[in-house]
């Protein structure tokens, strides 16, 4: 319906079918990019990341502490590590990498230019 | 006169009708039923707005329509063919966000996403829901998740508590964004409508700026629901292509 001028033949229904279907199918170039929305919605999604990350390393280290009564050693080394992964996490979405541990954007995995 | 003032007030869970259920108390409160409001909106918006099945859709018929195609789009996007499943999860989580936020908008009434308990145990079921899908989908492989590609092995030690972390705080981000800026929100207004009334004359310049803010919290209370719902389908992307 899209390209009207095309002619209506068998074999040219088929192919424009197949690229209907990849434009529907193919979200793999764009899922890396397709995360940070508008600005607000990125600012709202960064803010919350660092206090989210060094809460949960905070308790995860008291409650490593309550365990084996360590206090204070593992919730300070802990909620260093929560900073960390906080920061990894805000860098993680700006670069567009969506969000999970782990991930890695696909032009990276193909061109390997990040790769040591 | 001073309670009515209190800006924190209008979060009170208060017991409608008390159920107790050995020992646990499962009371139906006011946050509840604007559960059961929101649920029977969305319900009533979806079923009786398709009913006539118009092939040029009426109004109504028109906006369910775009609502679904809205959350469609948004889930192809980010996930592709596989992630057609969720839809019907991701799209009660949208509408249950959007219309709890909306209806808290409405003078008089509860906004239940203002509550952590509530915000957390969506995320939470998001975030179990994720983690069981990626281990079915991928088994161990799923534990690779934690050690990024190419980083040296004596970085081990370090990057893989990091990454726990981040993934743990998911949930934790997830609702805790929602709640602050319904919570926030909401309370602004109520601390800006308390000076309407002291200021006398010059109370029309804060009620400008509950104007101004409302249309802002009606911004936001959009814009909140759809960050939780392309988050959620940013983790089912995740967990459905493990990286």
């Amino acid at each position: 319906m899209g390209e009207p001028s095309e002619p209506q033949t068998g074999r040219d229904f088929e192919r424009r079918l197949a690229r209907a279907r990849d434009r529907e199918r193919a979200p793999e170039e764009r899922s890396a990019h397709a995360s940070p929305q508008s600005g607000m919605g990125l600012a709202y999604r960064i803010a919350t990341e660092l206090v989210a990350a060094v809460g949960v390393g905070g308790l995860i280290g008291y409650g490593i502490d309550r365990w084996l009564e360590t206090r204070p050693w593992c919730m300070i080394v802990f909620t260093l590590l929560g900073f960390a992964a906080g920061m990894l996490n805000i860098f993680r979405i700006t670069r567009g990498y969506g969000y999970a541990a782990g991930y890695r954007a696909q032009d990276e995995t193909k061109s390997g230019d990040n790769a040591p | 006169m001073a309670e009515a003032h209190n800006p924190l007030a209008q979060f009170e869970i208060k017991t409608l009708i008390p159920i107790h259920i050995g020992g646990v108390d499962a009371s139906f409160t006011n946050s509840a039923a604007f559960m059961v409001a929101s649920v029977v909106c969305v319900s009533a918006l979806m079923i009786l707005s398709v009913r006539s099945r118009a092939l040029v859709p009426g109004r109504w018929q028109l906006l369910a329509e775009l609502a679904y195609s809205f959350i469609a789009k948004m889930l192809t996007d980010t996930v592709g063919k596989e992630g057609r499943p969720y839809f019907p999860l991701v799209f009660s989580i949208f509408m249950f966000v959007l219309f709890g936020n909306m209806l808290g908008m409405l003078p008089y009434t509860f906004t239940y996403t203002s509550h952590l308990a509530v915000t957390f145990a969506m995320a939470a079921f998001v975030f179990v829901l994720v983690t069981v899908v990626a281990i079915a989908k991928h088994g161990m492989k799923f534990f690779s998740f934690f050690l990024p590609h190419g980083v040296p092995i004596a970085m081990a030690p370090l990057l893989i508590p990091i990454e726990i972390i981040s993934y743990l705080s998911r949930p934790v981000s997830l609702s805790v964004r929602l709640f602050a800026n319904m919570m926030a929100g909401h309370t602004l207004l109520k601390v800006l409508g308390g000076f309407v009334l002291p200021l006398g004359i010059f109370g029309v310049v804060p009620v400008l700026g509950l104007v101004a803010v409302s249309g802002l919290e009606l911004l936001i209370a959009f814009l909140q629901a759809y960050i939780f719902t392309i988050l959620t389908c940013i983790y089912i992307n995740d967990a459905v292509h493990l990286h």
